[in-house]
């Protein structure tokens, strides 16, 4: 399948491709990576009637950890989040986590703004984001605002984002030395969007949980936290009967659906598993770190 | 929509060519600069087969368009050898019977490249996931992993 | 036995035939420089797109193509009506056919099926035509599970002209005595399996070529079919013009599992454009219209089983009931039933026999080639009932086979149905399975595991892979034969040049499989050459006498055969030329190392040298000789006979049978349902192996098609007909990820008594067995929640459900 035509712009700065946006409306589409767009021009599903090529956007490519947050910018490629010391050692959550996405030829392309800003709802790093308590950056015409990470994310494809906007930058708060942390998917095959993935982080202080994140992806049109879950952690031993009951909470408190690759049933079979076994994980390396 | 100038080195030659913005980079390099090697199997970004290297990384050439590979350098198959005189890959490639139909071949190739030019001493493991990147119908994948074992002994000098 | 070949006797030491020798087709495969179809092109090359029916049942009121016609760049658009001025119906191998045209003629019979194809100078201006083509559809009631399709009437009817209802196909066939060897079994066990649609999908898409030259009234297709032996003329029927003016070159293939055994559409179409647009036409498929339109769908099939034992696990009948969804229309009639009579009764002392079979027509696409060609689906089924009954006596998977197996004493082997087995030695299979597993020893850890809460499951089948198919399978079951086909020859052509280089025509295609690998060896053993001085060519239609080319894992048998035949004609001219040279005795002479010698002496000729002779020096050669070094052989299939008017007796058609035992290991993941491989072995008795290398390969790329099938693969269709599983974000073929990391491939070598060399065919690999052997396995480990797996694909969705069934 061959893509419709479109028009073709490639701005030198936000600032062009902000006119861009404005000039071509609703149509036009950003091109950062491609890797779901272009698959799906090619397919005919989309057919914009402009393609705004940031790709020459240099400036918005960079990862930089700084006041005890990092901050990665909109066109920086997930294959070198993926390699990135910095992104390792103060988010690790990250790091993992973008190893599930796709393949290594896709994450060569693929950014990490173009990644959230689709915000398919079976994808990774939006839970990750989410988990992390991220601020997203976006530019206008009237300027930059930031948006919390959790208010990012609308619905199924769908952002906060307005028409006319650009997102170039995410920052992700450095993780906390005694801080652990577990992303763990499930996936038809390796490299398929997820069934099911849990983006989860652990707190934990003389034994007794004192935090926790608990975000999944693959169980609504969206990335989404169970804080019923987490809740029931705290205060309670970490312990893997603890982690069961709130595993137990996740599969209940969600509402997935069921399509071709999976039951809702399925689903939260998944939530559960998944669930304890982050939390263990997350633990594990808690204790590692203390 | 008017034709683009593209200007990019493919295998170290450099091509300046029009094309439509909408001109996949897969068909670009296959049907404009007759560099067939490069096959393409799904055209939505599954299948791995249109693999190339641009600037020296793996990427799908059918989730490109020819006008973004403006100033990139791409290496095609095309660059690794000649039936006699192939690069270690191929040999290694046709000593462990890594390939039947030869479909997914130049991908295979391409993405062990990109492996052992950034990990000379791969693992099995990690030549597993690197190599999980394309599908192959035909092989079920033992040989190939075999055959990029091989080859990155033989290129860093050992014995197979 | 009635009809049987002499007995052959085969060489004990062989120079080339079992060497693991590096593939002649790889360099240019490994360059970059194969020249698949896509990478062809010819002067003034056009380019075709077709606009494809969003309905899976409709009559085509309208097409308004206006606008398409005049987008530039748009050179022709042609409708179902305009293509059926000048080509007639496609090539069909049913009897009676179903009537099928290259565009829809007034409906369509599936989603996807060709409604306008459109010509213009790139692909992408001609899917900007499609966009503007607006057809107007009135919808007919989709015809989905193929159970409704045994009651559908009215507009429900795809083929109205054949019957008042989707019924393609009733019959029942009964071997031997049936109906009393089941009354006298003392247990009769019963199962219902399920196995769904999935289909070959190689990396390549089938594509053509087609030039008209007006000049001389003559079509020139490229494309990357086979069976040349019928698809060449075949075409030319379909495109109304004589066969003589019809040359199909062939290409070679990105893989075909079956797939472009008899790719016609494409070519067809693409001929019909050319001749209509005036310019040569390449019509490519992309994955969409090849997952949605190819002729490769497999076998869609629901089981009701039942197998006849005695007490003391003694099988006596196996009997079933099958629907089989063959969509919209027939290709190779229900010959995918033929085949699984091949080896119905698999490797055991069944008796009798019966198949009630019945086909039906649904809205899908049509049903193909897929490796195994239905008798996958037959070991399938057999297996799985086997292992109830094991269950069921309370006797192990291993001991109620080994209990059964045919003896090696009694090949050839004549089943219920009529075929023959010619040889094997089934236990030696199993045993070489069962030590490569160390079977026991895991079923300790099994049990050591099970304590652990660990879920490990052993699965095991012996399964037949029968090779070198007759063409009697496809039209024994009609109840009119038709075209009543006996011949499936295979032709070779090998040439000597006066420099002493042997020429090797193939009538047959390259897929991926390694005809130039086996016709080197074969040729280089036949003729004691080397194999750098052995060239591989690929003939016409134009050339060629007769192809069947690969499929049903016969060609390395055929090849064999025929160069056998071609390169003993060469040898006894060289004997003769050398003879009269040199003054010696022809019973004095020997070939070795490429040169005639006198035996006990050291005067010889080198084959170059009698070449030489042999082209330019007439006069030097003895009478009756005629000049040059050149040999054509048909070599028909070695063993096949008439079934009987009654089919009683199918008669032999599928006789050189070769053997497998998959022992997969598994862990099962109670929680998320999925599995993990901890061990894999698969043991293939194919006979003598020309390359224990190559057939490897063909063991582990069956294995994991046969686990694509079982496990993640399926075309699904939803109620309405729409496929759901149509490009490969949703039909999941496996990566290697989802493919054991150690296939352990084990050989065992019982000759054929009826072939060069006593070679049998394993092309089909893995495939054939693999499904069985994980269902086995999936339900060993769950067998604590009582698990049954009777249908396919088992995802871990299906796992999860079924341990949640059962708590």
């Amino acid at each position: 399948m061959k893509p419709a035509p479109f028009h073709y712009v490639r701005p030198a700065s936000v600032g062009e491709a902000l006119s861009a946006l404005a000039e071509h409306g609703e149509d036009a589409k950003i091109l950062a990576g491609g890797q779901s767009l272009i698959a799906m021009m090619n397919l005919r599903l989309v057919r914009p009637s402009a393609l705004i090529d940031i790709n020459w956007l240099s400036d918005l490519g960079y990862i930089q950890h700084q006041n005890g947050a990092l901050a990665i910018g909109a066109l920086t490629r997930q294959s070198a989040v993926e390699a990135s010391p910095e992104v390792a050692e103060a988010c690790p959550l990250i790091a993992e986590a973008i190893r599930y996405v796709a393949h290594k030829p896709i994450r060569n392309r693929g950014t990490i703004g173009g990644n959230l800003a689709h915000a398919d709802p079976t994808s990774e790093l939006p839970a990750v984001a989410i988990a992390l308590d991220a601020i997203f950056t976006v530019q206008g015409p009237a300027g930059r605002r930031t948006i919390a990470a959790d208010d990012f994310f609308v619905g199924m494809l769908s952002t906060a984002l307005q028409p006319d906007e650009l997102l170039v930058e995410v920052r992700f708060p450095a993780c906390a030395p005694d801080q652990g942390w577990s992303f763990m998917e499930i996936s038809p095959r390796a490299g398929d969007y997820a069934l099911v993935a849990v983006a989860a982080t652990l707190q934990v202080q003389a034994g007794l949980c004192t935090a926790a994140r608990l975000v999944y992806t693959g169980v609504s049109d969206r990335a989404t936290r169970v804080t019923a879950a987490e809740q029931a952690l705290v205060g309670q031993p970490a312990n893997e009967a603890s982690f069961r009951q709130a595993a137990e909470l996740a599969a209940r408190a969600v509402d997935p659906s069921s399509d071709f690759h999976a039951t809702a049933e399925y689903r939260r079979d998944l939530v559960r598993a998944l669930t304890r076994r982050a939390l263990l994980q997350a633990l594990a390396r808690c204790q590692k770190g203390a | 929509m008017d034709q683009l100038p593209v200007t990019l080195t493919v295998n170290g030659k450099r091509y300046q060519r029009s094309v439509d913005p909408r001109r996949l980079l897969s068909d670009f390099l296959r049907h404009d600069l007759g560099l067939t090697g490069t096959h393409v199997g799904c055209e939505h970004g599954v299948c791995g087969m249109c693999t190339v290297l641009f600037n020296g990384q793996t990427v799908r050439s059918c989730l490109m368009f020819a006008v973004q590979a403006e100033d990139a350098e791409l290496t095609t198959v095309e660059s690794l050898g000649t039936p006699n005189n192939m690069h270690p890959l191929q040999e290694a490639f046709w000593a462990k019977h890594g390939l039947q139909c030869g479909f997914c071949t130049p991908a295979m190739l391409l993405t062990a490249k990109e492996l052992l030019d950034n990990n000379p001493t791969p693992t099995r493991e990690e030549i597993c996931e690197a190599m999980s990147a394309n599908l192959c119908r035909c092989t079920g994948y033992q040989t190939i992993v075999d055959a990029v074992e091989s080859a990155a002994l033989a290129m860093q000098g050992g014995a197979q | 036995m009635n009809g049987a070949p002499p007995v052959k006797t085969h060489p004990t030491s062989m120079r080339w035939i079992g060497q693991n020798m590096k593939r002649v087709e790889d360099p240019r495969l490994l360059t970059g420089r194969g020249k698949y179809i896509d990478d062809m092109s010819v002067p003034n090359m056009a380019h075709a797109a077709v606009l494809r029916s969003p309905h899976a049942h409709a009559r085509i009121v309208s097409i308004d193509a206006t606008r398409a016609r005049a987008l530039p760049g748009v050179l022709l658009v042609m409708t179902g009506a305009e293509a059926a001025e000048q080509t007639g119906p496609l090539p069909c191998f049913s009897s009676p056919a179903t009537t099928q045209y290259c565009i829809a003629l007034d409906r369509v019979r599936h989603v996807g099926e060709a409604v306008v194809a459109v010509v213009a100078e790139s692909r992408y201006i001609a899917e900007d035509a499609i966009d503007l083509i607006e057809v107007e559809y009135e919808l007919l009631p989709p015809v989905v599970n193929p159970l409704d399709a045994l009651t559908s009437s009215g507009d429900a009817v795809l083929h109205p002209e054949r019957g008042p209802n989707n019924i393609a196909l009733q019959r029942t066939l009964t071997f031997g005595s049936y109906a009393e060897d089941m009354a006298g079994a003392e247990l009769i066990v019963r199962r219902k399996v399920v196995w769904p649609r999935s289909g070959g999908q190689p990396m390549e898409t089938v594509g053509a070529i087609a030039t008209y030259d007006e000049g001389n009234g003559k079509f020139t297709i490229h494309a990357n079919t086979s069976m040349y032996n019928y698809v060449g003329w075949l075409i030319a029927v379909s495109l109304k013009v004589s066969a003589s003016k019809l040359n199909l070159v062939p290409t070679i293939a990105g893989g075909s599992f079956g797939s472009k055994l008899f790719a016609h559409k494409v070519p067809v179409l693409a001929a019909t454009l050319a001749r209509a647009c005036g310019q040569p036409v390449k019509f490519l498929e992309d994955r969409l219209d090849n997952m949605m339109s190819c002729d490769n769908h497999g076998s869609d099939r629901i089981y009701d089983l039942e197998l006849g034992l005695m007490r003391d696990g003694t099988m006596v009948a196996f009997g079933m009931k099958v629907i089989d969804d063959y969509g919209a229309y027939l290709q190779f009639g229900v010959g995918h039933h033929g085949n699984a009579a091949a080896q119905l009764t698999g490797p055991y002392r069944i008796k009798s026999a019966q198949i009630d079979l019945t086909a039906v027509f649904t809205n899908k696409c049509q049903q193909g080639a897929y490796r195994g060609f239905g008798s996958e689906v037959n070991n399938f089924a057999l297996e799985r009932i086997v292992d109830a009954a094991a269950e069921e006596l309370g006797m192990s998977p291993v001991e109620i086979r080994r209990k059964n197996f045919i003896q090696p004493d009694q090949f050839p082997y004549k089943i219920p149905t009529g075929n023959v087995y010619d040889s094997g030695n089934y236990e030696a299979v199993l045993d070489k399975a069962l030590e490569m597993a160390d079977y026991d020893g895991w079923r300790v850890r099994q049990a050591e595991a099970l304590k652990q809460g660990r879920y490990i499951g052993i699965g095991l089948v012996s399964c037949q892979e029968r090779s070198v198919f007759s063409s009697t399978e496809f039209w024994f079951w009609n109840h009119d034969p038709g075209f009543a086909l006996t011949s499936s020859p295979e032709s070779v052509n090998v040439r000597i040049d006066p420099t002493g280089k042997a020429f090797v025509s193939l009538y047959a295609p390259f897929w991926g499989n390694s005809p130039e690998t086996m016709a080197t060896q074969i040729v280089a053993e036949q003729l004691t050459m080397d194999p750098s001085d052995i060239e591989i060519i690929y003939a016409d239609t134009d050339q060629g006498l007769m192809g069947t080319g690969p499929g049903g894992s016969r060609y390395t048998v055929m090849i064999a055969g025929a160069i056998g035949g071609a390169t003993l004609e060469l040898r006894q001219k060289m004997f003769k030329i050398a003879g009269h040279l040199m003054e010696a005795n022809e019973s004095d002479l020997e070939l070795q190392n490429g040169r005639v010698s006198v035996r006990g002496t050291d005067r010889g000729m080198s084959i170059p040298e009698i070449a030489m002779q042999a082209h330019f020096f007439r006069l030097n050669l003895p009478d009756g000789i005629n000049s040059g070094l050149d040999a054509r052989y048909t070599y028909d299939h070695p063993y096949t006979t008439q079934p009987s008017a009654d089919r009683t007796d199918l008669g032999v058609f599928y006789p050189i049978m070769g053997h497998m035992c998959h022992i997969p290991i598994i862990e099962v993941d109670i929680e998320t349902g999925r599995i993990e491989y901890l061990k894999y072995v698969a043991v293939h008795d194919c006979g003598t192996v020309v390359n224990p290398m190559t057939l490897a390969g063909h063991v582990r790329g069956g294995t994991a098609q046969g686990i694509g099938s079982t496990m993640y693969e399926q075309f699904y269709y939803d109620e309405q007909g729409q496929l759901v599983t149509a490009n490969f974000g949703d039909y999941l073929i496996p990566t290697l990820r989802e493919v054991p990391p150690n296939i352990e491939v084990g050989h065992v070598e019982t000759k054929s008594p009826f072939t060069e060399y006593g070679i049998k065919g394993g092309g089909e690999g893995g495939r054939m067995g693999v499904p069985p052997a994980l269902a086995a396995a999936i339900e060993d480990a769950l067998r604590p929640f009582g698990v049954k797996v009777d249908g396919l694909p088992i995802t871990p969705v299906k796992i999860r459900e079924l341990i949640r069934a059962a708590s």
